[in-house]
Order: C-alpha cells, then sequence, then structure tokens
C-alpha cells in the first residue's frame, strides 16, 4: 500500500468533518445550500470507500495512523477491514438518503447549516466507530455518535416532550457506554496497548472468568445500543419523536453499531469459551426481543412507533443470529444489518410520507390510501413484504441463514423452533400497518393529490435498492463472509 | 540561611503584592479596574517566576540541599515541591482570570479595594501550604488561607446571606484548624519536634492521632462528607470570582496537602487510602444526588463541587491503597481538569446572575439567545464536567478509570461502579441544565434580549471565560504535553 492510499482512508472521517466546518462557518446557508454541503461530503466520502475497495481486495485491510497520545500509548489509528466495510457502506448510504431525504422534510429553513452539520457529525462518529483501531478513539467515535444523535432529537424532534425523551436516550445509552469503556479500558490497562489488532492478538492469553466478565460486559454495553429487551427503553420514545430522517439513522444505521460492537470485541477478542457461556443468553435475549418488539409493534397504534418496535423485533434476529456462534448464524447476522437497514429506511420513509400527506399518525384514523397513492402503495408493500420475510427480498436470505446457524449450533432446538414460529407475529404486525393505511374505507378527506415528490423520489429509490440487493446477494454475501472470515479465524 | 531564595520569590511577590496594592489603592484611590489590573500585573509575574521555579525544582531531582529558612529545629523551613509547583502555577493562573473577571464584575462595589489583595493573600497562603515542612508553619498558614477565605466570601456585604455563608465557612474552617492545632500538640508532644521529615524518622501512636486530626482537618476544609455542608452555602452565594477560585482551586487542593502530612505523620498509606476511597463513594453520591434537587445555580454547582471533590479523593484513594504511582498523575490531570471547568462554570454563571438578576436555574432557559459567548462558555463547562469526550473531563475520567482497573481488585471495582453511577446521575443534572439555555422559552423567547432585561457583559468578564473553555478543549482534545508535565511532576515525587 502507498502513502496516498493511506490517506485517502482519512478521507473517510476528514472529509466530513471538512462539511461540518463548512456548515458551522456559514452560518447564513439555506436548507438547500447546507444540504448539499452534507450530501457532497458524505457522497465524497462514499466514494472514498469505492475507490479503496480494489486496495482492500488485495490487501484485506488498509490503514492510517498518526501520532495523539503519545504518552497514553493513544494513537489516532484507523483500520479499514472487511467486516468494518459492510457496516461503513451500510451507515454512509443510510446517511446519504436520510439527508436527501430531509430536503423534503419539514425541518425548518433556520439553523439548517447546524442540522446538516449534526448529519454529518453522526455519520462521521458511525464512521469511526467502524474505522477505529484504537479503543480510545472508538470510544470518541461511539460517544459522538450519540451526542450527535441527541442534538437532532433535542432541536429538532416534536413536541415538549422531546427533552425527557432526549435525556432519557443519552442516559440509558451512556449506561451502556460505560460498561462498554470499562471493558475497553481492562483490555488497555492489561495488555499496555490501545491497538485494537494487537488486543484481538492477545486478548484470548487473559484468564478465563476475565475473559468471561468483560464478554458479559461488552454484550450487556452493546446491547444497549441495539435495544435488545429490556435495554430497548430508550427506543420506542426517541425514534416516534426524532424527525424522520434522524429516526431513518437511529433505526437503520446506529442500531447496527451495536452489533459491529459484539463482532468487533467480545467474539474476534475472546476464546470461544468465554463467549459460548453466553450464547443461550444472547439466543433466549434475542427471542425475547423478537416477540415482545413484535407484539409491541402489534398493540401500537401510532405508525411510527409501529416501525420503532418493529427494529427492537430485527434486532432480536441479530442477536440470536450471533448467538449461534456458528459461521452460519453470523453471516446472517450480518446480512440482515444490511437488509433491515435498507428495509427500515424505506419503511420510516413510507411512514413519512404518510404523515405528510395525511398529517395523522394513529393507524385507525387513515385508511384506503391505497387506490389514490398507487406508487407510494407499492413502495410500502416491498417493504412491508421485505420485513416479513419475503423471499426474494433480503430478509429471506439472512434470516435462513441465522435459523439454519441455530438448527446446526447444538443449542436446544425448541429455542430455534420458537424464534421461527415467532417471526410470524412480524407477519401480523406487517399486514397490519399496510392494510390498516391503504385498505379500509377511512380515508381522511382534504388529501393531496399527489404524495410530496421530495420523499417519494428516495423512497422508491430505495425501493429498487432492496429489489436489487434481495435478487442479487452475491456481493453483499461475500462481504459478509470475509468480514466475518477476518474475525472468526481469530476466534 | 537561604540557598535558594528563587524558592520563595513568587510567594514573595505575592505577601509584598498584597501590601503594595492596598497601599497604592488607598493612597491614590485606585479604581477597581486599576487596581484589579495591577494585582493581575502582580498575579502574572509570580506565575512567571512560579514557572520557572518549577521547572527548576523538577531539574533538581533529589538535590535535599535546596531550601529556603533556617534549619535548626523550631526554624521556618520550606523545601521545594513540584506537586506543589503544579498546584501553585494552576492556582495562579486562574487567579490571574478571576482577578481579570473582578475588575468588570465588582465594578458597582464600594470595598473592592480590599477584595485583591485578600485574593493574593489567600494565593500566598496557598502555595506556602506546599512549601513548608514545619506543621506549626503549615497551622499558621491555613489559619491565613481560612480568614482570608471567609473575608472573601462574606466579601458582598449587602447581602445577608453571602455573610452568613462566610460565618459558616469561617467556623467549620476554624474548627478545622482548630483540630489540626490538636494534631501539632500530639506531635510535639511525643517528639518534640515538628518538622515532618524529622517526625517521620520515628512515628508513635501519639504522631498517628496527630495524623488523624490533620486528615480531618484538612477534610472540613476540602468538603469531604460529612464534613460538606457549608459546601452550598458558601460556593452558592460567594462572588463568583471567590467560588471558582475556592472551589475550582483552593479546597481541592487541600487534598493534595493531606496525604504527605499524615504519611509522615505514621499514618499506613492502605489506610489512609481506604479512608480516601470509602467516603468518596459518599462525596460522589451525596453530591450528585443534592445536585439533581437545586433549583439555585450557584448551590448546583457546589453539590457537583463535591462530587469532583469524591471524583479526586477516589483517584488519589486508589493511588495510596493500592500504591499506584499511576493514580496520582490520574488525580493531578483530574484537578487540573475540574479546576478549569469548575471555575468556567462558577465564572459564567456569575454572568448569568449579573446579567439576569437572578440565579433561578428556571430562567436560564433561552438564554443562549442573550447571552450567547457566556453560555457556549458554561456548556462547554457542564458537557466537561459530564465527562464528555474530548474535553478535559473525560479525558480525566479515563485516567481515574485507567488507574482503578489497573489494580485488578474487587474493592477498587465496586468504588469505581459507585463512580460510574455518579457520573451516570450528574447527567441527568447537567444535560437539562446545559440544554435549557438553548431552548426558546415560553416566557422569553418572544421577547428581544433589551426586554429580556439582559444587561451587556464587557470583555473583561468574557475573556476569562474563553480562555477557559479554550483550554478545556485543549485538555481534552490534545493532553498529551499536560500528562507529559504531570509525569514530571510524578517521577520527581517517587524520586
Amino acid at each position: 500500500m502507498d502513502l496516498p492510499t493511506n490517506y485517502l482512508l482519512l478521507g473517510i472521517t476528514a472529509l466530513p468533518l471538512m462539511g461540518i466546518i463548512t456548515l458551522l462557518i456559514w452560518r447564513k446557508a439555506t436548507k438547500k445550500q447546507a444540504g448539499w454541503i452534507g450530501i457532497i461530503s458524505e457522497s465524497l466520502a462514499l466514494a472514498i470507500i469505492i475507490l479503496l475497495y480494489p486496495t482492500l481486495k488485495q490487501f484485506g485491510a488498509i490503514h492510517f495512523s498518526m501520532p495523539w497520545i503519545a504518552n497514553l500509548q493513544i494513537t489516532f489509528r484507523l483500520r479499514l477491514k472487511w467486516l468494518s466495510l459492510t457496516f461503513l457502506v451500510t451507515e454512509v448510504l443510510v446517511t446519504l438518503v436520510a439527508m436527501v431525504y430531509s430536503l423534503g422534510e419539514d425541518t425548518g429553513e433556520k439553523r439548517s447549516n447546524f442540522y446538516y452539520a449534526l448529519l454529518l457529525l453522526f455519520s462521521l462518529g458511525m464512521s469511526g466507530t467502524t474505522l477505529s483501531e484504537d479503543v480510545f478513539l472508538f470510544y470518541v467515535f461511539w460517544e459522538l455518535m450519540l451526542i450527535a444523535s441527541v442534538l437532532l432529537i433535542l432541536i429538532w424532534g416534536h413536541g415538549e416532550i422531546r427533552f425527557k425523551v432526549s435525556l432519557k436516550y443519552f442516559i440509558v445509552t451512556h449506561l451502556g457506554s460505560l460498561l462498554v469503556l470499562i471493558g475497553l479500558i481492562s483490555l488497555y490497562v492489561n495488555f499496555d496497548t490501545a491497538n485494537i489488532s494487537e488486543l484481538i492478538a492477545q486478548a484470548g492469553t487473559l484468564p478465563m472468568s476475565t475473559q468471561r466478565l468483560l464478554t458479559g460486559f461488552f454484550l450487556i454495553g452493546f446491547s444497549v445500543k441495539m435495544a435488545i429487551f429490556p435495554l430497548h427503553i430508550w427506543l420506542p420514545d426517541a425514534h416516534t419523536v426524532a424527525p424522520m430522517p434522524v429516526t431513518i439513522i437511529l433505526a437503520a444505521a446506529m442500531l447496527s453499531m451495536g452489533t459491529y460492537g459484539i463482532l468487533q470485541f467480545p467474539v474476534a477478542m475472546f476464546s470461544q469459551e468465554a463467549v459460548q457461556t453466553f450464547t443461550i443468553w444472547m439466543m433466549i435475549a434475542g427471542l425475547i426481543s423478537e416477540v415482545y418488539g413484535a407484539l409491541m409493534a402489534l398493540a401500537e397504534k401510532d405508525v411510527k412507533r409501529i416501525i420503532a418496535y418493529s427494529s427492537v423485533s430485527q434486532m432480536g434476529y441479530i442477536l440470536f443470529g450471533i448467538g449461534t456462534l456458528t459461521q452460519q448464524g453470523m453471516e446472517g447476522a450480518i446480512l440482515h444489518v444490511v437488509y433491515h437497514a435498507i428495509i427500515k429506511a424505506l419503511l420510516f420513509m413510507v411512514v413519512g410520507i404518510l404523515i405528510a400527506v395525511t398529517g395523522k399518525r394513529n393507524i385507525e384514523e387513515v385508511g384506503g390510501l391505497g387506490m389514490k397513492y398507487p406508487l407510494f402503495c407499492i413502495c410500502a408493500a416491498i417493504g412491508v413484504l421485505g420485513i416479513s420475510g419475503m423471499p426474494p427480498l433480503g430478509i429471506f436470505n439472512s434470516e435462513w441463514m441465522i435459523f439454519s446457524g441455530g438448527f446446526g449450533a447444538g443449542t436446544p432446538i425448541v429455542l430455534v423452533v420458537l424464534t421461527l414460529l415467532g417471526s410470524l407475529f412480524t407477519v401480523f404486525y406487517a399486514l397490519r400497518f399496510f392494510g390498516g393505511i391503504f385498505f379500509g374505507g377511512k380515508r381522511p378527506e382534504g388529501l393531496p393529490d399527489k404524495a410530496p415528490l421530495a420523499l417519494t423520489i428516495p423512497t422508491l429509490a430505495v425501493t429498487v435498492f432492496l429489489l436489487i440487493e434481495g435478487l442479487f446477494p452475491g456481493t453483499l454475501l461475500s462481504w459478509a463472509m470475509q468480514g466475518l472470515a477476518s474475525i472468526w479465524g481469530a476466534g | 540561611m537561604s540557598r535558594m531564595i528563587n524558592l520563595v520569590l513568587p510567594l514573595l511577590i505575592l505577601l509584598s503584592g498584597a501590601c503594595l496594592v492596598y497601599v497604592i489603592a488607598r493612597m491614590f484611590k485606585l479604581s477597581n479596574r486599576n487596581e484589579a489590573l495591577l494585582t493581575t500585573v502582580i498575579l502574572a509575574t509570580a506565575l512567571v517566576f512560579q514557572i520557572i521555579l518549577s521547572r527548576k525544582t523538577l531539574s533538581l531531582q533529589t538535590n535535599p540541599g535546596a531550601y529556603f529558612g533556617i534549619a535548626e529545629s523550631g526554624g521556618i523551613l520550606m523545601l521545594p515541591n513540584a506537586k506543589g509547583g503544579f498546584i501553585s502555577s494552576i492556582a495562579l493562573f486562574i487567579g490571574v482570570l478571576i482577578t481579570l473577571y473582578a475588575s468588570d464584575y465588582l465594578a458597582g462595589e464600594s470595598r473592592y479595594v480590599l477584595f485583591y489583595p485578600l485574593v493574593l493573600l489567600l494565593l500566598a497562603g496557598l502555595m506556602a501550604l506546599f512549601l513548608t515542612v514545619n506543621l506549626f508553619t503549615l497551622f499558621l498558614i491555613t489559619e491565613l488561607i481560612t480568614v482570608t477565605a471567609s473575608a472573601l466570601v462574606a466579601f458582598r456585604q449587602e447581602k445577608a446571606i453571602a455573610i452568613k455563608a462566610g460565618y459558616k465557612y469561617l467556623i467549620m474552617s476554624s474548627l478545622g484548624t482548630m483540630i489540626m492545632l490538636l494534631g501539632v500538640y500530639f506531635v510535639f508532644r511525643a517528639t518534640d519536634n515538628l518538622n515532618v521529615f524529622r517526625v517521620m524518622a520515628a512515628p508513635n501512636n501519639l504522631t498517628r492521632i496527630g495524623a488523624a486530626c490533620f486528615l480531618l482537618g484538612f477534610s472540613i476544609k476540602a468538603g469531604v462528607f460529612p464534613l460538606h455542608t457549608w459546601v452550598p452555602d458558601v460556593y452558592g452565594y460567594a462572588s463568583p470570582s471567590v467560588s471558582a477560585l475556592l472551589a475550582g482551586v483552593v479546597s481541592k487542593s487541600m487534598l493534595f496537602v493531606m496525604p504527605p502530612i499524615c504519611l509522615r505523620l505514621g499514618m499506613a498509606s492502605g489506610e489512609l487510602g481506604f479512608i480516601l476511597l470509602v467516603l468518596a463513594c459518599f462525596n460522589m453520591i451525596v453530591g450528585v444526588v443534592k445536585m439533581l434537587g437545586s433549583r439555585h445555580l450557584g448551590r448546583f454547582l457546589s453539590y457537583s463541587s463535591i462530587s469532583q471533590t469524591g471524583y479526586l479523593m477516589f483517584t488519589l484513594g486508589i493511588g495510596f491503597y493500592y500504591n499506584l504511582e499511576q493514580a496520582l498523575s490520574a488525580a493531578l490531570f483530574l484537578f487540573l481538569s475540574i479546576a478549569l471547568m469548575k471555575s468556567q462554570a462558577f465564572l459564567s454563571a456569575g454572568i448569568f446572575e449579573r446579567s439576569l438578576g437572578t440565579q433561578d436555574l428556571a430562567r436560564l432557559v433561552g438564554v443562549q439567545k442573550v447571552l450567547p459567548l457566556p453560555s457556549y462558555g458554561f456548556s462547554v463547562a457542564l458537557a466537561g464536567l459530564a465527562g464528555i469526550p474530548l474535553l478535559a473531563g473525560f479525558t480525566g475520567k479515563w485516567l481515574a478509570f485507567t488507574a482503578a482497573v489497573a489494580t485488578g481488585d474487587l474493592f477498587a471495582f465496586m468504588c469505581l461502579a459507585v463512580f460510574m453511577l455518579s457520573t451516570l446521575v450528574s447527567l441527568a443534572g447537567y444535560l437539562p441544565v446545559l440544554v435549557r439555555q438553548f431552548i426558546p422559552g415560553k416566557d422569553n423567547a418572544e421577547k428581544s434580549p433589551g426586554e429580556f432585561g439582559a444587561k451587556n457583559i464587557s470583555p473583561g468578564m468574557l475573556a476569562p471565560v474563553i480562555v477557559l473553555s479554550g483550554l478545556v478543549l485543549i485538555l481534552g482534545v490534545y493532553p498529551g504535553p499536560w500528562i507529559a508535565w504531570i509525569g514530571q511532576v510524578v517521577e520527581w515525587m517517587a524520586l
């Protein structure tokens, strides 16, 4: 690898940072101008990832490092590896979609520069999290992600309740962060290095009890971010109150950072024996989350909350997949992250259009929109079929792998069967969501003739993307396989 | 007699400066601003000499020949001390900022003439505290600190509550000094000597009682649970520059003066560490819980100060209980970061009070619109205190956590859990206050800044807040050089 390649890697974090600085300086930028700065910065970051892809293929990883706090052995060290790639691309794409969607969303003209700067910061936090090769740096990015999202909810959230909601969101997720922090510091203290690769190489030598304890810390800490039951309490409110583009990033991208954390730290670092202690608990927690999330989605009337609870349910699948600790299950989990991101983005966009068109959020107050907005209806139908696990739409592939991983894990078969049956609830709430909006005769009065174009276009784009990803999962699957191979080999 | 006059040069500058300022101010009827500027110059000069001295001290290594005073029994003896140099430098730096701040804040105050000499005397006392090795001198210096600090607390004589706070401080602090005097008695009775280095050679039960007396005395002054009851009244109602100096530097530095004395008088390092750790847990919890219930800005910051005292005690406790040098570095860094953030918070709070005429937390709604710079500064301070990454507080907490984890002991982990709990609960206190400044309030938002009743804030009050904000950021983003400096100090101490 030559030097420019290394510096290109820095660009993935530096370009959004430059975007943020530009936006903070240019206070008088209109929403459109601010939006474009955000979109261009993020697109450039994506372009760099694409540029780096051949090098990644050739070398398996790309590094960048720069001295930082030398006397604490802390370095500004980034590393693009296969595991990061999947999460990174997902996160950057989701942010881009959310930024485009924001142009059509009513976030107010005032302080648009700050809004887009925060979206970029949010994305920067996530990119940094997936690229960090230093535990200190990892934590800094991890918290940046939280701070940006809290500010976005706080300033642009709906209703007076947003203050309480963002506080709750901050405190609950910070609890998880503190557990992660203790885990990171323990590794750092034990091996006197903050370099994640070195830690991965050595962590298996820790006493088994320590490995188990740290695995527990990491699992609980990251599960808070994944909103696994009962650590999900921050999610429904935060997702509901946040403006739609932020909800999209929260649900489609940020939740999966917890998955990345689990794969990067306990799974990649500690011996299989240590992680195995928790597999049954991960699967049980996954199952409970899956069913609980689905039941709550079934009981909710607010369309945004329905989709929010669906995230709790879907994260259950992912944790279950990792919990199987089989190659297939974990690859399925990684795939599920991507598919869930696309579908969740799509479903929230659908909800956004619904709210924009009808001004209502209660599913009982809307209905019969199918014939009036056929294109909108088709997008929603594909999203709903997607989340229900209908082949060939993405989630079918990942669920298939997760379940087959479960059957091959040697865990109680009843658990896998229950998870499989639990997925039925997903179908129930998805159909209720779709039917409630598009069928039934209670179409509200005075609706506009067309759904807003600024919202429909990105929705349509995501729908098409979902179809393509579902039909041609080859590349994604190979990324997931290589990502897993890079960490599982060490396990 | 003197082999190293440089050692006390900053101290002499402050002491003579105090007299000089008072005399000149009286003779020439200096305005508040001029007197403040004169004081600032004196403090800045002392700071420069202090930094030179600190560097020299660090290069001295273990040279025991360097001292000032009379080495014979009963003589005043001062020894170079790298830790004291570090803390004094911070204190002088904060001192420069608060006098600059007071140059505008005290503009309408009739008794300003006394304020600046008192600040100089207080800082001189603090400096001398670290230099002296004689217990009686130590007692005298603590008295000086007590008297000057009480006078400063009660400075706003038009406010009855400030007078009350001054009395409370005087009584509590004098109690602490009296207990120290008792300690001096025990030590002298046991050893016929008051030089801590000589006592160190032959500690016995009586000197250990003496050590306990000093522990108790300094605990009162530092606001250690359950002797912390004076803290909210004093910091809450004193003038903001005084609160900034007391809460940010003076009280907390007591935690660094006390351990060497207690240890040299025969207290076991493990005992001291254990006491500090247990009490730290109480400080951390009591501080944040009481903070949650506060509606008064000053008291809110005071309670948070109690928890920060707890964080420092925790880190020092880890250092002494487990004999961990790393913890001492962490404690010094934490001290530096807390000194900057706490004084910044108090100074910003003072701007709010001056401008809005109230310390009611509810009135902070929408204050960012009216006072953008102070509210950004205040936010940086609060976010730093809450431990948000890339600010000074996070680096401090990272170092403290690292030290605790490095012990690998269950007791340390339990205390660390309390620390984390305190951090988490404190978020519920800091965040709403921080956010409130940015909410367009129902009552205030529609009004223009003029109608809001906000008075203009002069650059003299703004500058310290801006400087401190910058430092809090630098310490968070690039803490390397500061950690290196502290590393040298700790190395020196270990020699």
